[in-house]
């Protein structure tokens, strides 16, 4: 594998390239390739630390070792889902993204409300895919508020947030959040938005919540990813890491076929849809890429 | 009578002709080192013609430019792990073109000193700096030519924004303002306020220059390369780069409105065209891959616009 020497804009070592063994260089390759998580260079102590919480557990002692039982053991395959579990443990908290949601309101929006603005219903539909404990999908919910008396003037907004997980779920609905989880949030969110529970506590006030409806979904179940129909945006973030291969591949032709034509998809930022689909566009954004489903006028598709 | 077109084109002549009166009168320029025009010069002969020592000759009239020149050459971003210790050394580790391509940063460095400019030199410097190396990144990866010209072409390409700001100070601080404000591309309120655009005071101050065709050309059109007459490929791939640095972090310093789909973009066609291991490009990973040089490039930038080393 030499995929990184390459590719890479600083070939040579700066003080962090060499405080980490190559091989990481070579693991982090792989792991992109087969996931599309690609672990930036000052991340890599991230991947380092996840590799030898798993060599400890299945005994290898070098880095060298790990990487041939992770091209060379018969439970490879198993072992590298194993390492990406390890590496994309889930914390999550409120305005994770900036960068996406200076996309969403700064182009997306005003792109899609022109293009919807012929239509007698004026309704954007929002899925929040693997919503977690609903960090994200409050943060679209105020984000959505705070255009309420601009661009989405007489609009109706639906935000739908799924997750596999019922206690997650259930947590969502609370809305109740603690220091950690609003690290990112303004002052100006927590007082238009939250209403203080207690000293370590606030949760999210009821004119928010309104706007989402929060359910159990497995992604995996097709009979009910047909009911999601008639998406406008979808977030699906640092959630497709737990599918194999051809099951992502499913997922992802569900979300295309779920968004209306001019939708766009959002995964985590470190993640992208590297050979799963060739339908979407990819899309850069200020800080952030997306993944668009060309619009019926643009002769795209 | 005139026709419509016979009155536009008069009216282009007489904004150029302004342009270039004006970039005549830029000779208060800030001392643009000695050795910047014969490098120039050089730069534009083919390789094989420019010898070593003739470089080296030329650099050693100016102490503090070649002590600068080292410091950039060390940085990973430039190939090299250790500092070299001369001229000659890093001729010998980095090959004559870059370190022709390395001195000519430093001089244009040296020859815009940070001032009160409504666009900040250091972030035009980031952006240029970046798109450099973006450029002859692009041009390795592709087997596109020269990757040096790429760089050049990149480093180049928005030197039309300097012009302004020496030349036109007033008329580009509103544009500027107006960008910021609405959130718009430069070119866009360049066009809304002055009537035409850094393309235009670029290729004055190139023509003046005597740049290569090349670069003349990249510096005209990188916003239009289908009005690109040579070189259509060269414009089309510091187009690309320069789309790419502004959704990387290494834009003009505010929020431009931007929604950039490459493959689209009728450059990446022409691109295409010419280099056909574009179609192979990954280039969610090669955005990846920007970003984490987005921090050294910044370090560069200080390198080049930083006080000189004291002379030896």
């Amino acid at each position: 594998m030499t995929l990184a020497r390459q590719t890479a804009f600083t070939p040579t070592a700066s003080p962090i390239r060499q405080a980490v063994d190559p091989v990481y260089r070579q693991i982090r390759d792989l792991v992109y390739k087969v996931s599309g998580i690609y672990k930036a260079e000052e991340k890599l102590y991230l991947l380092a630390d996840g590799c030898a919480r798993r060599m400890k557990l299945v005994k290898v002692r070098t880095a060298r070792d790990y990487w041939d039982h992770l091209t060379a053991h018969p439970s490879r395959d198993g072992e590298l889902r194993q390492l990406l579990n390890e590496i994309t443990i889930g914390e999550t908290y409120l305005f994770r993204s900036p960068p996406q949601l200076d996309a969403l309101r700064k182009v997306i929006l005003p792109e899609i409300v022109a293009e919807k603005t012929k239509q007698v219903t004026k309704r954007l539909r929002i899925w929040s895919a693997g919503c977690s404990t609903g960090e994200e999908s409050y943060t679209l919910a105020m984000n959505m508020l705070e255009e309420s008396d601009r661009l989405l003037k007489g609009w109706t907004v639906e935000i739908l947030a799924t997750d596999l997980n019922d206690n997650s779920v259930e947590t969502a609905k609370a809305g109740l959040y603690g220091d950690y989880a609003l690290r990112a949030t303004t002052d100006y969110f927590k007082r238009k938005y939250f209403s203080p529970v207690d000293e370590k506590k606030l949760q999210v006030r009821p004119e928010v919540k309104k706007l989402i409806s929060f359910s159990r979904l497995n992604l995996q179940d097709d009979s009910k990813i047909l009911f999601m129909k008639g998406m406008d945006i979808i977030f699906c973030c640092n959630v497709l890491i737990y599918f194999d291969g051809p099951s992502k591949s499913k997922v992802i032709n569900h979300f295309f076929s779920n968004l209306n034509f001019g939708g766009y998809f959002f995964l985590g930022t470190s993640e992208s849809l590297v050979n799963l689909n060739e339908q979407f566009h990819l899309v850069h954004f200020p800080g952030t890429i997306a993944y668009w489903k060309p619009s019926l006028s643009s002769g795209k598709l | 009578m005139e026709t419509k077109l016979e009155q536009r084109e008069a009216m282009i002549e007489s904004v150029n002709a302004r342009i270039r009166e004006r970039v005549q009168r830029i000779e208060a320029m800030p001392a643009i080192p000695a050795v910047f025009l014969p490098l120039l010069k050089m730069l534009s002969e083919p390789a094989k013609e420019v010898g070593l020592d003739e470089v080296v000759r030329l650099i050693s009239y100016d102490n503090s430019i070649a002590a600068q020149c080292m410091r950039v050459a060390s940085s990973p971003l430039f190939g090299l792990t250790h500092a070299p210790t001369s001229i000659k050394s890093a001729v010998i580790s980095l090959g004559l073109r870059r370190v022709e391509t390395i001195l000519l940063t430093c001089c244009l460095g040296q020859a815009f000193p940070a001032k009160k400019w409504a666009l900040d030199p250091v972030v035009f410097w980031r952006h240029s700096m970046g798109c450099a190396l973006v450029c002859r990144k692009l041009s390795e990866k592709l087997h596109a030519g020269d990757a040096e010209t790429a760089y050049m072409g990149g480093l180049l390409h928005d030197i039309g924004f300097m012009v302004n700001c020496l030349a036109f100070p007033d008329e580009f601080l509103l544009a500027m303002r107006q960008a910021m404000q609405e959130e718009v591309t430069l070119d866009a309120a360049e066009l809304a306020t002055m009537g035409f655009t850094h393309c235009d005071t670029g290729r004055a101050l190139a023509e003046k220059w005597e740049l290569s065709p090349d670069l003349i050309e990249i510096i005209a059109h990188h916003h239009a390369v289908e009005q690109s007459q040579r070189s259509q490929p060269l414009v089309a791939l510091v187009h690309l780069s320069d789309l790419l640095c502004r959704t990387r972090g290494l834009g003009y310093g505010y929020y431009e409105r931007l929604r950039v789909d490459l493959t689209s973009d009728p450059a990446w066609a022409v691109l295409l065209k010419a280099q056909r291991e574009l179609g192979q490009l990954d280039l969610v990973r090669f955005s990846f891959e920007l970003d984490e040089a987005v921090a050294e490039i910044c370090e560069l930038v200080c390198a080049v616009l930083g006080p000189a080393p004291a002379r030896a």
